[in-house]
């Protein structure tokens, strides 16, 4: 019997009908990936199970028992538990603390007590975290590392993960997904959800693809190549990898000169039209100041920063803290840059809106970025990568000449990964000056004409002759010495 | 967010407010249908009626607008209050003070601009201290509205008494100072006209003007807009003006249009209820209009109430009550689904 079955699902927001008959059964002790494009209704349908969409029509049993799974609560209490593709943490509350929300709890407790029930947890998994740490001082993996264990402490038998990997950086990836046979060994059921097709062949036991809300297949994983996959799901072979822009000795572009800011020990770099600059890097390591400083909303400590062919724009690496204003609809975030003053006037006129225009704009980008959305939905009803390829949209519509890029694909499908890499391409050719910071190497080995590493603050460059991943990998670690 | 919940949810709101009265009524003893039709009475019942309630519906709906605007970009302004005071004595200062003797197409302009001015200076003074010091406006602008209550005291205690008498009140205005009643079926002051158009001002301002994006982006997210090049502080800064610009008109309009001079008491509260006006609204500039009349209603309609029926018109504050509760519980469902 399926430890979980959903039944023909169907679910509509609005004119959107986000599941039209999507069916998941999950064996017990399995990993199970869902793949599908974005906006294909993965989320959708792992919240309707979690209890925070209510299907329009179809079925969930859980071991064979008809459920109404209403409210998360009730969720835990069948023993569901999810980890959202964006997190869902009370940052202001410690590691302990966020563990035990939520759990019954006598009416009193004492600290103490509150802290040994914590470490008794995080030590049963072996996951080293400080009970005693604000979460909002946690790394995004030990965030969600604090998120696995806190389903897992209330004895969640059946774990769903939306996007784990997306966020983190290949090595924490790794260490998540050895994470995974662990829990099938205790007999946890597991709901992997990725874009990252070597991540589902290498751990994952059945695979079941979703398109426009329908499910297609189930597949056993095993023997399954990951070309495979990616063919199966997008109906076509993928294209090949592109190579990065050829070294071009365009003019100087964006200059950083001895640049300090706390977190960053002295920056130097310059960047010329025509070349993508990609920055390799563990999360953590200066890319969170170096993208604000840029973004110009951290004041320089000491040092210079030069940006000798403006505009230059920002695609930020958070989509939905700093990205996008998630409660403004799509068009008003594309006009956001243009209404703060950057570039010329368009979608304004003496300082007000020319409607038509916006919608003109807002649509062009719709259909260029293959956008799942119309001009006046508001980005918090995007899915993730949606929202994503928003963002994107936002900071090549003002025609930067100088772009600075942190993840541009971060949450995007196979497709659109493709087509984003390759807009940034192109554009380097047209004669723009990329700055790629990305925690993806395989991004990073793709589009970076010249390939620097930051670690701990400082910029180390990656000599042509020995552009490896293997040397990439351990300049990221610190042991770049020879 | 689907246009008819819009609409929905503060009739709704209103609806379960008034059947609450009429379970509050029976509980009293009194007869429902009777003291409600009285209350409608002293509203709508007659010109006069009309005209007291539409009277009472301008400051409301003005500082309303401006509490909406200033929440539209994630500001609390509880400070209308002292802003009309503000207003007010800007206003008689000018009037009868500074340019008793200017003829009416430089006097109505100059006071109204002047109170204008005198309630966004005052609100300026919170926007400064949560920009300049991060003290929380909720706080300051509550606590400015003391300060604004005691400077008119002070003012018709000191400078602005009236010459003649010894009254604690000002002056009246010049003649040329005063609010004509432009033609028509009431006779309500020529401030109408502004609260009238104003709403339509305030909602081209923020919903098709460049201005108005950055107000609502910072609303939103502080964080996004300052990365999309928006300066937050300026934001709140220009938000707390306008929406004390706003409340200091009130004022302005209040002197020039209603009682002629300054005095203690001046108003009943109206920057208090404004914030219930702009949460029944749900912080729409045009929903102000319907909301503002609603609790002038009950202001005016209540004392009919007292007389013809005999209820304590106090019932009608538990209607007040009941509608903010319910106002705020449906914008925070609405956020929820
Ligand atoms: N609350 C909502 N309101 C309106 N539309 C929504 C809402 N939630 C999801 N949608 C729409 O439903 C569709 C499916 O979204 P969903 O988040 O399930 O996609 P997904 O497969 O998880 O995509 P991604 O890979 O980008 O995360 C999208 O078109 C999305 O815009
Ligand atoms: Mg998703």
């Amino acid at each position: 019997m399926p430890r979980v079955a959903l039944r023909d699902i169907h679910k509509r927001f609005g004119s959107t009908e986000a599941l039209r008959g999507a069916n998941l059964e999950l064996a017990p002790g399995e990993i199970h990936a869902v793949l599908g494009e974005n906006g294909a209704g993965k989320s959708t349908l792992v919240r309707a199970l979690y209890g925070l969409v209510r299907p329009d029509r179809g079925e969930i049993l859980i071991d064979g028992v008809p459920r109404e799974i209403s409210t998360p609560r009730r969720a835990l209490e069948l023993g569901i538990g999810l980890v959202h593709q964006h997190f869902m943490l009370v940052p202001a509350l410690t590691v302990a603390e966020n563990l035990l929300l939520g759990e019954p709890l006598p009416a009193f407790l004492r600290r103490a007590e509150l802290r040994a029930r914590a470490r008794e947890i995080l030590e049963l998994y072996d996951l080293g975290l400080d009970p005693d740490a604000p979460a909002d001082s946690l790394a995004v993996a030990e965030r969600q590392r604090l998120e696995i264990v806190r389903a897992l402490a209330r004895g969640v038998g059946v774990l769903i993960l939306d996007e784990p990997t997306a966020v983190l950086a290949p090595s924490e990836a790794a260490a998540l997904l050895s994470l995974l046979p662990r829990l099938r060994e205790r007999g946890t059921t597991v709901l992997f959800i990725s874009h990252k097709l070597a991540e589902i062949t290498a751990v994952c036991d059945r695979v079941t693809v979703l398109r426009a809300g329908r499910s297609v297949a189930t597949r056993p994983v095993a023997g399954l190549a990951a070309a495979e996959l990616g063919r199966w799901m997008v109906g076509e072979a993928l294209p090949p990898p592109g190579s990065p822009p050829a070294m071009a000795a365009g003019a100087p572009a964006l200059r950083l000169q001895d640049l300090r800011v706390p977190g960053l020990g002295g920056i130097d770099l310059e960047l010329r039209a025509g070349e993508v600059l990609a920055i390799a890097g563990i999360d953590g390591n200066g890319q969170g100041p170096l993208e604000e400083v840029l973004a110009g909303v951290l004041p320089i400590g000491s040092g210079t920063l030069e940006v000798l062919r403006p505009p230059l724009a920002v695609l930020s690496g958070d989509r939905q803290r700093t990205g996008l204003v998630l409660d403004l609809s799509i068009g008003e975030n594309l006009a956001l840059s243009e209404a703060a003053g950057a570039g010329r006037e368009r979608l304004y006129r003496y300082g007000f809106l020319r409607s038509s225009e916006l919608q003109r704009v807002a649509r062009e980008s719709i259909a260029r970025f293959e956008i799942r959305g119309a001009p006046d939905l508001q980005a918090r009803a995007l899915s993730g990568g949606n929202q994503q390829k928003l963002c994107v949209a936002r900071a090549l519509g003002g025609e930067p000449r100088v772009l600075v890029a942190v993840n541009p694909t971060r949450g995007l499908d196979v497709a659109a990964t493709a087509a984003v890499r390759e807009e940034l391409r192109e554009r380097a050719r047209a004669g723009a000056a990329v700055l790629l910071i990305s925690t993806d190497l395989d991004e990073v080995l793709e589009l970076g004409t010249r390939v620097c590493v930051l670690f701990r603050g400082r910029l180390t460059a990656v000599e042509p002759e020995r552009r490896t991943r293997e040397r990439i990998g351990e300049l990221m670690l610190g042991l770049g010495g020879a | 967010m689907k246009s008819w919940r819009a609409w929905i949810e503060p009739s709704l709101a209103v609806l379960i407010a008034l059947g609450c009265a009429v379970l509050v009524l029976v509980l009293l003893g009194a007869n429902p249908a009777r003291a409600l039709v009285a209350l409608a009475g002293g509203a709508f019942g007659d010109r006069l009626a009309l005209e007291n309630t539409v009277v009472r519906m301008m400051p409301l709906a003005l500082i309303g607008l401006g509490v909406s605007l200033a929440f539209r970009c994630g500001v609390w302004n509880i400070g209308g209050e002292g802003q009309l005071y503000l207003g007010a004595l800007a206003a008689t200062a000018l009037g009868t003070r500074l340019l008793p003797d200017a003829p009416a197409a430089i006097l109505i302009p100059v006071l109204l601009a002047g109170g204008a001015l005198a309630g966004a200076l005052w609100a300026g003074i919170a926007a400064l201290l949560k920009t300049q010091r991060g003290v929380s406006e909720v706080l300051s602008t509550i606590l400015l509205n003391f300060v604004a209550v005691l400077a008119v005291a002070w003012a018709v205690h000191g400078p602005l008494q009236e010459l003649a008498g010894s009254y604690p009140q000002s002056d009246l205005l010049p003649e040329a100072g005063r609010l004509g009643i432009p033609p028509g079926l009431l006779r309500i002051h020529g401030g109408v006209v502004l609260v009238l158009l104003l709403p339509f001002a305030v909602w081209l301002l923020l919903f098709r003007s460049a201005v108005g994006l950055r107000l609502r982006a910072v609303g939103a997210s502080p964080d996004a807009a300052r990365y999309a090049g928006v300066s937050p502080e300026r934001e709140v800064v220009r938000a707390l003006l306008l929406s004390g610009g706003l409340a200091g008109l009130a004022g302005a309009i209040e002197i020039a249009g209603v009682t002629g001079r300054l005095f203690e008491n001046l108003s009943p509260g109206y920057g208090f209820t404004a914030i219930a006006v702009s949460l029944l609204a749900r912080l729409h500039p045009l929903g102000v209009l319907p909301a503002a009349l609603f609790f002038a209603a009950l202001a005016s309609g209540s004392g009919a109430m007292q007389r013809v029926a005999g209820v304590p018109s106090v019932t009608v504050q538990v209607i007040e009550a009941i509608v903010i509760f319910l106002s705020v519980g449906f914008a925070l469902a609405g956020r929820r689904s």
